[in-house]
């Protein structure tokens, strides 16, 4: 009797100590959110709004005044509207051919055994470990040659191809955790190719898929080299705005609104990716929802 | 059918003769009368810059109200700019037809040959500008090819809250510097002209000044062989000076407190100021021991697909109305001689006496590449 009070008591203590734990790390969690991702926001949010007249200088914590001052300055004086509609057009292209190019590439480097598989690999993964510009300068001479610069299809391939390397990485490894029992099972069971893809491939790469769309989506949302070579100035995109604030002639104030225009409808599309990530095709697959 | 192609292929050949050949006129010897007509009959300009979206986006606007030529601005920035002039020089037609020339670009632009010119004896209001200017920029001799379109200096800017003696002379500044460790700051000169005329004066301080360079077209190693005695100095003293990686980190760190005295340009500072960014209080003087200036141009790339248009852009900027408006709105001082402006940051007298010339081209590149060298690297 005494001995199982004394382990009753321990089971108590230890779901006590667990449920700590799980607080502490609950708290460090919400601790490095809101000095990673908060307060750089909040800040964004606080420079986009000091007041012209006002400047927010030292020793002052917080501004002095607030206005919409620099909100108006940025869609009077820029070409913000334009820069927003060509980004916005032009990313859901963009993700849709790497999808469309990347998708075969994935299959093959994923699930089937080709000689320099780990050298095709990284291969593709080039264009994000060169120099933004040192690629932009190079690829323009071809934009030129083909008569690709300066019109939107041509904008449509660029982004597209900064935005292949992450979709296929992200793709090939999708296809690589696919169970080959699965596959069997479905081949014993009668099922032809079309059904395999449709019922076992394109579910079970979906969190993968989407995953890549999210990373070629914000690539082409924030390229700026390439897009500023063979775009402008028939095209501005909201990086071109952004970087006139950000670059050479860095003015914190201006470069917090076009920052914040660029992030908001990012963070929207975030979430409403998420939501589809729920269902997660592999655990099944494996027994393990 | 091949006879079609053939055709097509003629006509296409044609129009791209036609395209690239620019206006039918030779801009360098026709009326300004006639200049104006072509520039109409182009129908627009593309101009890029990197600063005051503001000032140039109203101008568009006027210009576009006098002569009826769409000005199409395009802001991004110093070095995308001329990444993308770089990587157009080659084609028949570009796609830029006019741009801000930042200082430190004039020497690799020239050496590139990347604009047409000499166009200091189309425009008519040339001779209402410094001589000088339209010769010789950042040490770079650029023969009326590049249109000065504002003077700016750069100066000693200051928290008067925190600075109650501002320094005059090297002497004084480096006495100043040990007093108040890290509260002086000046740009990378590899990323800023603000910078490279700190380091400018360093050496006429340290290396037996300024004059012996005079008129060099090449650079004499005899001449730079003491500047190892700047160098040190920099490194001896980096503890106690803060390097920022622009010209507006420099004003942006003094408005947060970090440093309370700094080098940086007149009309950066106005526009910051303006803007928000920087404390209504800062003050600003050129040192009696003397900072150089400079003053951005205009060019028109050699492969423009409006050379008129751009020609009449570059007019219209330097026209008395919009220099004064560009002083107004974004506080440029201007570039021409035939007009006086009131209410600037640096006194008439500071510019007349303290702003000195540079150092010839050779000299510059050097300076800025040893320093890169021997201090941030060492």
């Amino acid at each position: 009797m005494a001995a199982t009070k004394q382990k009753n008591l321990w089971y108590v203590r230890q779901a006590r100590r667990k449920r700590r734990f799980t607080t502490l790390l609950t708290v460090f969690f919400i601790l490095v959110q809101v000095i990673w991702v908060g307060v750089p926001i909040f800040m964004t949010v606080l420079w986009s709004l000091v007041d012209p007249s006002h400047p927010w200088s030292f020793p002052n914590i917080l501004p002095e005044k607030l206005s919409w001052g620099q909100w108006i300055y940025v869609f009077k004086y820029t070409n913000i509207l334009r820069a927003l509609k060509t980004s916005y057009t032009l990313a859901p292209c963009a993700v849709l051919l790497s999808f469309l190019f990347s998708l075969p590439t994935a299959y093959v480097l994923g699930r089937k055994q080709i000689p320099g598989k780990k050298f095709f690999q990284t291969i593709v993964l080039l264009p994000i470990i060169m120099p933004g510009m040192v690629v932009a300068l190079f690829l323009s001479r071809v934009f030129n040659a083909f008569g690709l610069a300066q019109n939107f299809f041509g904008l449509v391939l660029a982004h597209t191809l900064m935005g292949l390397p992450y979709m296929i990485r992200v793709l090939t490894t999708s296809f690589e955790a696919i169970p080959q029992d699965v596959i069997d099972a479905a081949e014993n069971l009668g099922a032809n190719t079309f059904v395999k893809i449709k019922d076992i491939f394109l579910p079970m790469v979906r969190p993968g898929l989407l995953a890549g769309m999210i990373f070629a989506f914000t690539t082409s949302i924030e390229e700026f080299n390439l897009t500023f070579i063979i775009g402008t100035p028939t095209f501005e995109t909201i990086p071109t705005i952004l970087y006139s604030f950000l670059g050479y002639n860095f003015i914190r104030t201006n470069a917090s609104v076009v920052a914040l225009i660029m992030m908001i409808p990012n963070i929207i599309m975030l979430f409403a990716v998420e939501n589809f990530l729920k269902s997660d095709y592999l655990s099944a697959s494996l027994g393990k929802l | 059918m091949k006879k079609l192609l053939v055709m097509m292929l003629a006509m296409c050949m044609l129009a791209g003769v036609a395209f690239a050949a620019g206006p039918s006129i030779d801009l360098k010897t026709a009326s300004w009368d006639s200049v104006v007509a072509a520039a109409k009959a182009e129908g627009s300009v593309t101009f890029y810059a990197w600063y005051f979206p503001d000032y140039f986006k109203e101008a568009a606007a006027d210009f576009e109200k006098q002569y009826g030529i769409k000005a199409n601005v395009i802001i991004g920035d110093q070095t995308a700019n001329f990444n993308k002039a770089i990587a157009e020089k080659d084609m028949q037609t570009g796609t830029i037809d006019t741009m801000i020339v930042g200082g430190q670009w004039v020497k690799t632009t020239t050496d590139l040959n990347l604009f047409y010119g000499p166009i200091r004896n189309i425009l008519p209001d040339a001779s209402k500008f410094l001589t000088n200017s339209w010769e010789l920029q950042e040490g770079v001799l650029i023969n009326g090819y590049l249109a000065p379109f504002h003077r700016n200096q750069p100066g000693i800017l200051y928290d008067p809250d925190r600075v109650k003696d501002p320094p005059q002379t090297w002497t004084e500044l480096v006495a100043w510097i040990n007093a108040h460790p890290m509260e002086f700051g000046f740009c990378d000169p590899s990323k800023g002209g603000s910078g490279q005329s700190f380091v400018h004066t360093a050496i006429g301080a340290l290396a037996g000044g300024l004059d012996k360079y005079k008129g060099d077209k090449e650079l004499v190693p005899a001449k730079v062989a003491n500047w190892d005695l700047v160098w040190k100095w920099f490194n001896d003293n980096k503890d106690k000076m803060t390097i920022t990686v622009s010209n507006n980190d420099s004003i942006i760190r003094m408005n947060g407190g970090e440093i309370s005295m700094t080098v940086a340009w007149d009309d950066n500072v106005k526009d910051m100021i303006s803007k928000g960014n920087l404390f209504k209080r800062a003050k600003m003087y050129i040192p009696k021991m003397g900072l150089a200036g400079g003053g951005d141009t205009l060019g028109v790339l050699k492969n423009a697909p409006h050379k008129a248009a751009a020609l009449v852009w570059i007019n219209f900027i330097q026209s008395k109305e919009q220099q004064l408006k560009k002083f107004q709105m974004v506080g440029a001082y201007p570039a021409r001689t035939d007009m006086t402006i009131e209410g600037t940051l640096l006194t008439e007298e500071d510019r007349k006496n303290n702003a000195i010339p540079w150092f010839p081209a050779p000299y510059k590149d050097f300076m800025i590449k040893e320093f890169v060298k021997n201090v941030l690297m060492k």
